[in-house]
């Protein structure tokens, strides 16, 4: 019997959730073409509510459903209960995640796009090993829940990643980016042509003096205000009053220049489908907008329990229940041109990349993190590379004072779109 | 299933195929707040074939379906075909293995009811939550897992071994207006379930932790001498120094190489370092790595002189040295990767008092949120500190990040401990996308001098 059917007889709210997934992997290892991955997985996860109490089990193994039903009313025995209901067919945005010529790609092909990766580093730096990874999958998810909600979709992810390492005595750089996208993108090789032109600018060591200085970070390198502010965002952070945002809904907590948008509805996009994974509509969600807080993100149960709607971004993996998560990370953009933001510093540093993102307690917004990649821009230009440097700051007090965002945008490791964002004066520190 | 892996084995044209078949199921409970978030059963089971074709390449195929193993094997053979290797890959030769072994639980933790398992967690939450009015969110965690692992190659290997795991955690998150602060303690065990249990002193260090950062300044950034608990000097040699003596790193890079040059100075002579797998119930022991070769100790540093790395078949043929027993796999969606198991600072001989007694002005840093070298550059933040005042353990101090350059720090750390204790925590280690992976850490006390610590 199928296991919605079984289940309904048995608990008063049910939910299964199937995930397929088929990825072929083509992998580079120091330039050299060495391991080709086919991976197939599948899997089912049920949530149930009975007596009011919700459960969870999941598998990957398609011959114990029954035992898999058995665990997730076991499960619900000791459940917490559950603030909300599962939910009803809603019309969706129509979200473009299927693209034939993705999801069919021949492993040649991915064997050539890693060829030609190859042959835009090696002529500029022929001492560069090249860790390459191109990956297309055909992923199919569907969730059924006992209202009649049924659910079904696939997307056709392609990622293609680049790690370029250059090792020359003592110096070590490491550079990495990657493409992310679920419908063919003509120009596949525009990130991996910007990775080569920072290898070119990183050949001139330079050095500046540590202290308080203007710092500009690059779109890869918003990372750094995005991580504690998408921490920040979610609904969960939120209800458990661990968000320093928490409470201050129409409160003005950043310079007018920072809007923030969560969208899971750009097409093409890894993040972007017409559902979330609890079958709610996908949304697009402005939670920044000029400096001031507009919302959060929520799935179905935090949303439940703060008394709002879901906004469309519950997410999980096949063995674990959905939390809210952000989509694509949309910062926009502003009104200077970069050339002009270049020009207005005397001497300041752009931040590319960064080590160690993540670490420490980032929910407060604090940070403290070595710069991996960073240019000291003189006068106006950009003058070479800047080593052993660390900045350290709050987002909280940088973004309330922004000096300038930048015109032009970039998507930077799949899922983030940002600008170039100029912070007057933080804190650089380094061996002086 | 043994036969029809050997079936598969032995129709496969590769010139070597290895099979992997996992079968798990993990118990896990976690308390948020006030709220049971989880309290679950999940079952994973699956497989991997891997083949090698010596002058192409690497060809895998991971699946859930165990019930077409020939197709699989001839799939993973298929994708071998594409790669184009310029020289061949050899593997390192290891003397094939029949063994089949079961672990030995004191209580069984697959025994005790989900009832149980929620008791202990909710237990541990309210020790935590009931602390003090500071505390403001929680996370109480009981996991389970239990996996019975297969491993056969074309070579002879049949391998049946199981990997039981239990893990307690508890953080507690405290607040004081704007300012939010937290700890974390767990403990991890291959043990039986009785190793869990009174463990509410764990618990409540991670509340009171959490309550004392609220009123701890930021440190002051500078260089400064640094005395190094356990847990941190455990983690910043897997982190810092570890991650760098894994062979895949420098095998195909010659000038990697040449910085990891055996032989090489790597700290003062009192500095020993080594990696073993075999040592009994720890995080990361494993009786035979997930290419069937047999965990053993593999010293690293001795003396302060570089004198060894870990290895996979792979990786030990090219540079011509014996597989270590490091290729390990999180689970059955992967090939192995060289990793680390165990890994420690061996015990030294400074007193802890001797440690301090001649620091003017220092810090003393304790516990880890975690790390991220890059090549030789590393950094990682502490979990909480102390101030070192004219010699003794002053003011608390947070927000203590230290970065710096492995082969300077390494020759900086002039006093090593005579207290060395393996860390028993949960969590594990990540590495090209596999995470997290059970390893043990082991250290004394560590002072280094002249450390970079970030901050305001």
């Amino acid at each position: 019997m199928d296991i919605l059917t079984q289940l309904k007889q048995q608990a008063e709210q049910v939910e299964v959730f199937s995930l397929q997934n088929e990825k072929t992997t083509v992998e580079y290892e120091a330039n050299q073409m060495k391991t080709c991955t086919v991976a197939e997985s599948k899997g089912t996860a049920v949530r149930v509510i009975r007596k009011g109490q919700l459960g969870f089990a999941a598998s990957s193994d398609d011959t114990a459903m029954d035992k898999l039903a058995a665990n997730a009313l076991e499960s619900a025995t000791y459940g917490d209960i559950a603030p909300f209901s599962f939910p009803d067919s809603q019309p969706a945005p129509i979200v473009r995640t299927f693209d034939n010529v993705v999801a069919y790609l021949p492993i040649a092909r991915l064997v050539e796009i890693g060829r030609e990766m190859l042959d835009l580093v090696l002529p500029v730096e022929p001492n560069a090993r090249c860790n390459v990874s191109l990956e297309r999958s055909l992923v199919s998810a569907s969730i059924r829940n006992q209202k009649g909600l049924d659910v079904s979709f696939k997307t056709s992810p392609l990622s293609l990643g680049l790690e370029i390492d250059r090792i020359e005595g003592d110096d070590v750089l490491i550079l990495y980016d990657q493409l992310g996208t679920t419908v063919w993108e003509k120009d596949y090789l525009a990130f991996a042509r910007r990775l080569v032109e920072k290898l070119k600018q990183a050949r001139i060591i330079t050095s500046i003096k540590p202290g308080r200085i203007p710092v500009l970070f690059a779109p890869t390198g918003t990372l750094a205000l995005g991580l504690p502010l998408s921490q920040g965002l979610n609904g969960k952070e939120v209800y458990k009053g661990t968000s320093p945002m928490a409470g201050k809904i129409g409160e003005k907590l950043f310079n007018e220049k920072i809007t923030i948008i969560d969208d899971g509805t750009i097409d093409g996009k890894f993040a972007s489908a017409s559902y979330d994974d609890e079958g709610v509509p996908r949304r697009r969600n402005v939670l920044i907008e000029k400096g001031v807080l507009k919302g959060f993100i929520y799935d179905l149960k935090t949303a439940a329990h703060s008394g709002v709607e879901s906004t469309g971004n519950a997410s999980r993996g096949l063995f674990n229940p959905p939390e809210p998560s952000g989509t694509n990370l949309v910062i926009q953009p502003g009104e200077t041109p970069l050339k002009d933001i270049l020009a207005s510093m005397d001497e300041g540093i752009i931040v590319e990349d960064l080590l160690a993102l993540g670490q420490g307690n980032i929910i407060s917004g604090a940070f403290s993190n070595p710069l991996a990649l960073a240019f000291k821009v003189e006068k106006g230009e950009i003058v070479g590379r800047v080593k052993d440097l660390s900045i350290a700051g709050n987002i909280y007090d940088l973004l309330k004072n922004v000096e300038a965002v930048s015109k032009e945008t970039q998507w930077v490791y799949s899922t983030i779109h940002a600008p170039y964002i100029l912070i007057p004066e933080m804190n650089v520190a380094g061996k002086a | 299933m043994r036969d029809r892996i050997q079936e598969a084995l032995k129709r496969s044209k590769a010139d070597y195929t290895e099979i992997r078949i996992e079968e798990k199921e993990t118990t896990r409970v976690v308390f948020r707040g006030k709220e049971l978030e989880l309290a679950n059963a999940n079952i994973d089971k699956g497989g991997i074939v891997r083949c090698l074709i010596k002058d192409k390449g690497w060809g895998v195929a991971t699946f859930n379906n165990l019930d077409d193993l020939l197709n699989k094997a001839d799939q993973a053979y298929q994708c071998a075909q594409v790669g184009s290797v310029p020289e061949p890959i050899e593997l390192a030769s290891v003397e094939p293995v029949e063994n089949i072994t079961t672990a030995e639980m004191k209580r069984d933790f697959r025994d005790i009811s989900l009832a149980e398992k929620k008791a202990l967690a909710e237990r541990y939450n309210q020790v935590v939550l009931g602390h003090s009015n500071k505390i403001i969110d929680t996370q109480a965690v009981y996991s389970d897992s239990f996996t019975k692992v297969t491993l056969a190659n074309s070579e002879g290997t049949y391998i049946e071994q199981d990997r039981p795991s239990v893990v307690v955690g508890a953080t507690a998150i405290a607040r004081d207006g704007d300012n939010v602060q937290q700890a974390h303690e767990s403990l991890a065990t291959i043990q039986g379930f009785e190793y869990v249990l009174d463990q509410d002193e764990l618990a409540r260090k991670a509340a009171q932790k959490a309550v004392e950062l609220l009123a701890a300044k930021p440190v002051k950034a500078g260089q400064y001498p640094v005395v190094v608990d356990q847990m941190l000097a455990g983690v910043f040699i897997h982190e810092a120094f570890g991650h760098l003596s894994e062979a895949d790193f420098i095998y195909e890079n010659p000038k990697a190489r040449e910085m990891m040059t055996l032989g090489r100075r790597f700290g003062k002579g009192i500095l020993n370092v080594y990696d073993d797998g075999s040592i009994p119930n720890q995080r990361g022991t494993t009786l035979y790595d997930d290419e069937g070769t047999p965990a053993r100790r593999n010293w690293l540093i001795r003396d302060g002189e570089l004198v060894g790395r870990l290895h996979s078949r792979q990786t030990a043929a090219k540079l011509g040295e014996k597989a270590s027993g490091n290729a390990r796999a999180i689970n059955y969606r992967f090939a192995p990767i060289v990793r680390m198991t165990n890994t420690a600072i061996k015990n030294g001989a400074t007193s802890f008092e001797d440690m301090i007694k001649d620091i003017e002005l220092g810090i003393y840093a304790c516990e880890a949120y975690g790390g991220q070298t890059q090549l030789e550059n590393f950094s990682f933040s502490s979990g909480y500190a102390y101030m070192i005042r004219n010699g003794r353990i002053a003011e608390m101090v947070k927000d203590v990040i230290l970065a710096g350059n492995l082969f300077t720090t390494l020759e900086n750390i002039d006093a090593i401990g005579n207290d060395f204790k393996w860390l028993n925590t949960g969590g594990g280690c990540g590495k090209a996308n596999q995470s997290p992976l059970p390893v043990g850490m082991g250290a004394p006390h560590i002072r280094i001098q002249n450390v970079v610590i970030g901050g305001e």
